[in-house]
């Protein structure tokens, strides 16, 4: 590969999504059925260029596989603004580390400078791949889905800027521009769940979607500022200044060779909090999940690439990109676990109630992610690594839940309540077989691509819990979070040493660490993680239980129809069902069905077949791919312990503290037959009380007693935020408002009356206009003058 | 002082050019049935940027009366492109007639182009102009013609009475800076700078008398002449009347080139104050030159800003809004002006490149950078106005050719993103840059003038600091005032659904230029570092920051910007060095 040409490949990446989505705007509708075109060409080529990426990010960056050195490429696009002198670090703070920022002949200032720069890692390339070819998928399904929609342009150009965006947020290296795609994304997404502005509930969802972010939001913003102000940069990569000096970036390599680049204590603690706030926000973790489930209103292809494989991952992306920060507040860390181990299980809970398909996925969306954060809240390289796996499984399986479900209800004519059909695999049999190997995967029954991320998961967060079980040879000289020492020793160590566990582990040692203690650092114990272990293995139970209800009663049992089904030729989205466009009925009539006169959805017998039928092939192809992605890339990606080993070498995952966590990979044969047996355990219940029955039979549901409506209220999330958060800004509003009208529009009013009144001075002198206005400007001069010489007399 | 050879001649190749352009016009107009005159302009000032763009020289030019320097080089750029943009403008319907041969609107274009392009050389003369008396000069061949074109282009009794407005009140001006040089000459015994500059910066005895008697004088009435030409307090009067008396087209020409003369001259005399690096430190008459200048032009910088934004406010008329959004700009102009006159006289700073002088070439650099950004800002929004022309006539049978109104008042651009999108966003942007929103180019300006005036005194909290605190504190709130009637604009263009309608009928001219203002704002949002680091250089030049042989304004105090000019920089894997973990 010629050295230019990654460079290039990064460049167009985004570049290709961007000129689809300016064209799609551009001429729209002049494309007339070929306004797909653009996107599907544009991301495609961009999938292309991010595979040849993912070989040119191999290797291990002339460090070796154990000790693998970072590897990163910088591509600065242009300079976007230099302020000098912005920052003047104190003397010794990590702005100004010691023998690094040197060359400056002044004062030791530094610029701020917002450079363009794109980067290439492991895990840019990892995450771009991602992006684009489920972004490719998303699309080209579409053709189908949003065949008969009067809006494609809109779509099509929403999809492409959003895949734009986002690639720009994961290949961006520099905090500000993560903060400006951050937005982005936000705001594509905000557009495409209010796709159907005209229904209340879409444009509500929208609005919710957006508000929530934006508390994320802020968290990220004062994450910025805090890492402007403590490391005086917001490069991640190290910048050569043109006289050969190195400026150190906040995750560049110099830092990262230096053990104590980074900050701990209460600062090191507050940014990272901070940054989980985002990630929360984005990522839909608790308490910031609410609009998760509500964005389901958008078109189901831009929920499958947004709301479940791309956008909601971003979270996720940000934390492991952040590890070293993470890495020395071990506070922030068990923060990062408990919260994503009780996003899991609350989601999990509130997913086994739902009738809503969509919703039911949206939750274990929510769920899943929080196996995520859990993984990356043990701080470990392990963690790190099986979050971004489970990220890359997931994605290709709950995008292909996604588009099943997408699948089902352009069958149902827009209906998506689980109760009101059944037995669909007679009339879908693609969706039906695909949807079930997704729901295999999601379920983590082996060897599908769940189980293995998921045991990676279990694994990570059991080594925390039981740190001596896991071949824990302690080095109780070497103190924990990864000093000089301790790098060189785990970086000397063949594969076949014992592996090194720091000794702050165990929850009986003290913990020697060089580092400041965080004011939550008691937190992270043992004792945590063992709690949130078994959370997490109750969680797996819980999600094979809400999945296969799902497939149950969506698939089988009796053939059952919802009446709207006999409309729902010639693809039209969901939004006909609500009446709103009013073109459904056209197309039933223009395709000339014959429409069962009987088919209201409860003689299941008498349903005409014909009316319903499986989904055209531009639609179920991509559920295939999908399917055998789902069916292999687990089994694959863990047998050769690839990902693992390809994304140690990001500059990230190479700070000290995190190789010093390395352990040589396993399987663990003991939790994988427990995770196995939980979701064993979760499919047999959901047998029990689905299989083969009619969807809308009371159901185990009944049970639960006051549990079910706890759950099927969501945890009354809704409402307490409402209560404490919504009403008192309620009420400061009304408040303000008050003071507004009384206090401020008074003043304002008695301000705005000056003007008019030196208005009403200047007009009654009108006549002379001239020579007034002469008379008033030599006056003013005078007036300078005399000040001056008043001024030069004293 | 050199004296006058033919190499001066070849220095002043782009100001002869537009002369000779204009006497083209003037004389094709009136014998050869010649009708594009503006096409004329447009390829005069095409020349003149060509030749001066070969003209690039390093280091100073200096002959006879001129001195090309990195100042002069970067002011004559920005007066050919902002008066190519003006020209675009005013060239109006020129085209479309100069095609169909219709006889009638082009009957003045001529003159019009001509007298433009005298303007256009006299101010490109102050740029140049290392000599009291050619810069009075210049300065006199940009208002004169700009009277004269006030008068050419609308003939009606508003017209005329705008004209009239602008000429005597120029005069007034004229005469009270005309005071001014006569002062500065009284000080330096010669009407070449650099004379004048030595003996304001002498500490003979002898000098220093005549000096401290007249620096108040010469400073005030220097900066009175400027304030009018900025349309600045206490000369600010007619700028309301005049643009709401002329056409769009002049309307753009007069926020933005005067303004242009006004920074010239105020840089100039900054300039005139300070020391160069190799020169000993400053004299009396200078530091008190500068003591007096920044007081001045902060509280004439906080009060024009006030007032500009408060009239604004209250304004319907599209042009007198933006005639009061003038008078406000003109006051963000000052600030850079009086942060740069108080940072080069640091009172506990040393010669040559102290933190003073850096601090003052960032005033410098601002000021030029700003006024760079809001012009083209500027000329964006009265090429869209031009652009529009004239409304929809309300047809009615008792009326059978109701008269032909003009597109003047923010509530004929009501619904104006559904019938003209391009039109309003070009609108939007060139008013959300004005208002200085982030990233627009205009937000880099306003950051770097607060950022100039959060610089002077940076060290201690003196009463000089104080001061410049509270005046970037203003800077801020006028900002925050003035987007409450930029918004209101964008507001009836985006949220009001439209009445009438406009007739679009300004011209094709017009048109291209709105779109080269809207492709501007969009270079310098997503590029601002060069436009930047090009007025920086000027400011350095103009400042004595740099001796004017080093226009690369590189020296040694600056922090030098990261290696982000290669296009692809690849940083190879580097192995932590031993030496690099304490």
């Amino acid at each position: 590969m010629p050295p230019n040409l990654p460079a290039t490949l990064l460049v167009l990446v985004p570049l290709l999504p961007l000129l689809a989505g300016l064209v799609t705007i551009v001429f729209g509708r002049r494309l007339g059925p070929r306004v797909h075109m653009p996107a599907v060409i544009g991301i495609g080529a961009a999938t292309g260029a991010a595979l040849l990426l993912l070989v040119a990010a191999g290797g291990t960056g002339g460090g070796t596989h154990e000790a693998p050195r970072p590897a990163e490429t910088t591509v600065t696009l242009w300079q976007w603004a230099t302020i000098d002198r912005a920052i003047d670090p104190q003397p010794g703070s990590p702005a100004a580390l010691p023998g690094i920022a040197v060359g400056s002949t002044d004062s030791g200032t530094r610029p701020l400078s917002l450079a363009v720069t794109l980067r290439l890692d492991p895990l840019t390339a990892t995450m771009l791949l991602v992006i684009t070819s489920i972004g490719l998928l998303v699309a080209i399904y579409s053709i189908g889905y949003m065949h008969d929609d009067p809006d494609q342009p809109r779509f099509f150009a929403l999809v492409s800027m959003f895949v734009f965006s986002m690639a720009m947020l994961v290949a961006s290296s520099s905090f500000l521009l993560v903060y400006v795609f951050w937005e982005a994304v936000g705001a594509c997404s905000y557009l495409l769940i209010g796709f159907w502005f005209r229904r209340p509930e879409a444009a509500r969802a929208a609005k919710k979607a957006f508000l929530v972010n934006r508390v994320g939001d802020f968290g990220l913003a004062i994450a910025v500022f805090l890492l402007w102000l403590t490391y005086g940069t917001l490069d991640f990569h190290d910048v050569r200044a043109t006289d050969g000096t190195i400026l150190p970036g906040i995750l560049g390599q110099t830092r990262l060779a230096d053990a104590g680049g980074f900050v701990g204590g209460t600062v090191g603690t507050l940014i990272c909090l901070c940054l989980l706030l985002a990630a929360s926000g984005k990522s839909a973790q608790v308490p910031l999940h609410v609009w998760l489930p509500d964005a389901m209103e958008g078109p189901t292809p831009a929920s499958a690439l947004i709301h479940a494989a791309t956008m909601v991952t971003a979270g996720v992306y940000l934390v492991a990109r952040c590890a070293p920060l993470f890495v020395v507040s071990p506070g922030a860390l068990a923060v990062v676990s408990l919260v994503g181990a009780t996003t899991a299980l609350v989601a999990a809970l509130i997913g086994t109630v739902q009738t809503d398909l969509k919703r039911v996925l949206a939750y274990s969306t929510i769920s899943q992610l929080g196996y995520m954060f859990a993984s990356l809240g043990t701080g470990t390289l392990a963690g790190f690594t099986a979050a971004i796996f489970h990220l890359v499984t997931h994605a290709c399986f709950k995008a292909l839940l996604f588009l099943g479900a997408g699948s089902v209800m352009h069958a149902m004519g827009g209906v998506i309540d689980m109760r009101r059909f059944g037995g669909l695999r007679a009339v879908m049999p693609i969706t039906a077989a695909t949807f079930f190997v997704g729901s295999l995967a999601l379920a983590g029954v082996p060897p599908f691509a769940g189980f293995f991320s998921k045991d990676e998961i279990l694994a990570a967060l059991h080594a925390r819990g039981w740190p001596d079980a896991h071949g824990g040879v302690h080095h109780d000289h070497e103190p924990a979070a990864g000093a000089p020492a301790a790098v060189r020793t785990a970086r000397l160590v063949p594969s076949t040493a014992a592996p090194v566990v720091p000794a702050a582990w165990r929850s009986t040692a003290p913990a020697a660490t060089p580092q400041a203690v965080g004011p939550l650092d008691w937190l992270a114990g043992a004792g945590l993680y063992r709690g949130l272990f078994w959370m997490s293995l109750i969680t797996a139970g819980l999600t094979a239980f809400y999945t296969f209800r799902a497939v149950f009663m969506t698939f089988t049992g009796p053939l059952r129809l919802p009446p709207e089904a006999a409309h729902a030729h010639g693809g039209h989205g969901p939004d006909d069902a609500h009446g709103t466009h009013g073109h459904g009925q056209r197309g039933h009539e223009s395709h000339g069905h014959a429409s069962a006169p009987n088919a209201h959805g409860h003689t299941a017998a008498a349903v005409d077949a014909a009316a319903s039928h499986e989904s055209p092939p531009v639609m179920t192809r991509p559920l295939v791919i999908l399917a055998g992605a789902s069916l292999v890339i687990g089994w694959l990606l863990f047998a050769t312990h690839g990902l693992g080993g390809f994304l140690a070498a990001t500059p990230s995952l190479t700070a000290p503290a995190v190789v010093a966590t390395r352990v040589p990979p396993a399987f663990h044969l003991d939790l994988a037959i427990q995770g196995t047996l939980a979701a064993a355990i979760g499919i047999a219940l959901a047998a029990i009380g689905h299989l083969g029955r009619r969807s809308d039979a009371p159901s185990l549901e009944r049970f639960l007693g006051p549990l079910q409506t706890l759950f099927a209220r969501r945890f009354f999330f809704d409402e307490i935020e409402h209560a404490v958060v919504v009403r008192p800004l309620e009420s400061l509003a009304w408040f303000a408002a008050l003071v507004d009208r009384v206090v401020i529009d008074g003043l304002v009013d008695a301000v705005a009356r000056v003007p008019a009144a030196l208005g009403d001075i200047v007009r009654r002198g009108q006549a002379g206009v001239l020579q007034r206005y002469s008379l008033a400007g030599v006056a003013g001069v005078l007036a300078v003058l005399l000040a001056l010489a008043w001024q030069l007399w004293q | 002082m050199n004296p006058t050879t033919s190499a001066t001649f070849g220095l002043l190749a782009p100001e002869i050019t537009l002369v000779v352009a204009a006497l083209v016009a003037f004389l094709g107009a009136a014998f050869a049935g010649l009708r594009s005159g503006w096409l004329v302009a447009l390829v005069g000032i095409a020349a003149a940027l060509v030749l001066s763009g070969g003209q690039a020289v390093d280091g100073v030019a200096v002959s006879g009366p001129l001195a090309i320097d990195g100042f002069s080089t970067f002011v004559r750029w920005l007066v050919l492109l902002l008066g190519g943009l003006v020209a675009l403008v005013q060239a109006g319907d020129v085209f479309r007639s100069a095609v169909i041969r219709e006889p009638q609107p082009s009957a003045a274009t001529g003159e019009e182009a001509g007298v433009f392009l005298l303007l256009l050389a006299g101010l490109s003369l102050a740029g140049v102009a290392d000599d009291l008396v050619l810069l009075f000069a210049g300065l006199e061949l940009v208002s004169i013609p700009t009277a004269l074109l006030l008068a050419l282009k609308r003939t009606d009794a508003q017209g005329q009475e705008a004209s009239l407005k602008y000429f005597f009140l120029s005069l007034v001006a004229s005469s009270l800076f005309l005071y001014g040089v006569v002062c500065l000459y009284g000080i330096g015994g010669s009407t070449h700078l650099g004379a004048i500059s030595d003996r304001l910066r002498t500490t003979d005895p002898g000098t220093v008398v005549i000096g401290a008697a007249l620096v108040p004088l010469a400073v005030g009435l220097t900066l009175a002449g400027a304030a009018f030409r900025l349309a600045a307090f206490p000369l600010h009067f007619y700028a309301p009347d005049v643009y709401q008396g002329t056409s769009p087209g002049n309307a753009a020409l007069l926020s933005t080139l005067p303004k242009l003369a006004g920074v010239v001259v105020l840089l100039r005399l900054v300039g005139l104050a300070i020391a160069p690096p190799t020169a000993p430190a400053a004299g009396y008459a200078a530091t008190a030159a500068l003591d007096l200048l920044w007081p001045a032009t902060a509280v004439l910088a906080a009060v024009s800003m006030t007032i500009g934004n408060v009239m604004a406010l209250r304004q319907n008329n599209l042009r007198r809004l933006l005639a009061c959004s003038s008078i406000a700009h003109a006051g963000y102009l000052l600030v850079g002006i009086a942060a740069a006159s108080a940072a080069a006289h640091a009172p506990n700073g040393g010669t040559g490149l102290a933190g003073g002088t850096l601090a003052a070439i960032a005033g410098g650099g601002a000021t030029l950078f700003y006024l760079a950004t809001y012009a083209v800002a500027t000329i964006g929004v009265f090429a869209a106005l031009t652009y529009i022309g004239h409304r929809w006539p309300e047809w009615s049978a008792a009326v059978p050719r109701p008269p032909r109104e003009e597109a003047a008042s923010v509530a004929d651009l009501e619904g104006l993103s559904g019938t003209n999108p391009v039109v309003a966003f070009t609108i939007a942007l060139c008013l959300l840059s004005l208002a200085g929103i982030p990233p627009l180019p205009g937000f880099w300006g306003k950051l770097s003038l607060a950022a100039a005036a959060l610089e002077v005194d940076a060290g201690g909290w003196g009463p000089r600091r104080l001061a410049f605190v509270a005046l970037a504190v203003t800077l801020v709130v006028n900002a925050a005032i003035a987007a409450a009637y930029y918004l209101r604009i964008i507001a009836a263009m985006y949220f009001r659904s439209t009445t009438r309608g406009v007739q679009t009928d300004g011209g094709i001219g017009a048109g291209v230029g709105m779109v080269a203002c809207l492709a501007l704002l969009g270079f310098f949002t997503l590029r601002p570092q060069g436009l930047f680091t090009a007025a920086r250089r000027a400011g350095a030049v103009v400042l004595r920051g740099v001796p004017a042989t080093d226009t690369a304004g590189h020296h040694p105090g600056a922090p030098s910007s990261p290696a982000g000019s290669s296009a692809v920089a690849a940083l190879s894997p580097v192995s932590p060095s031993p030496s690099a973990v304490p």
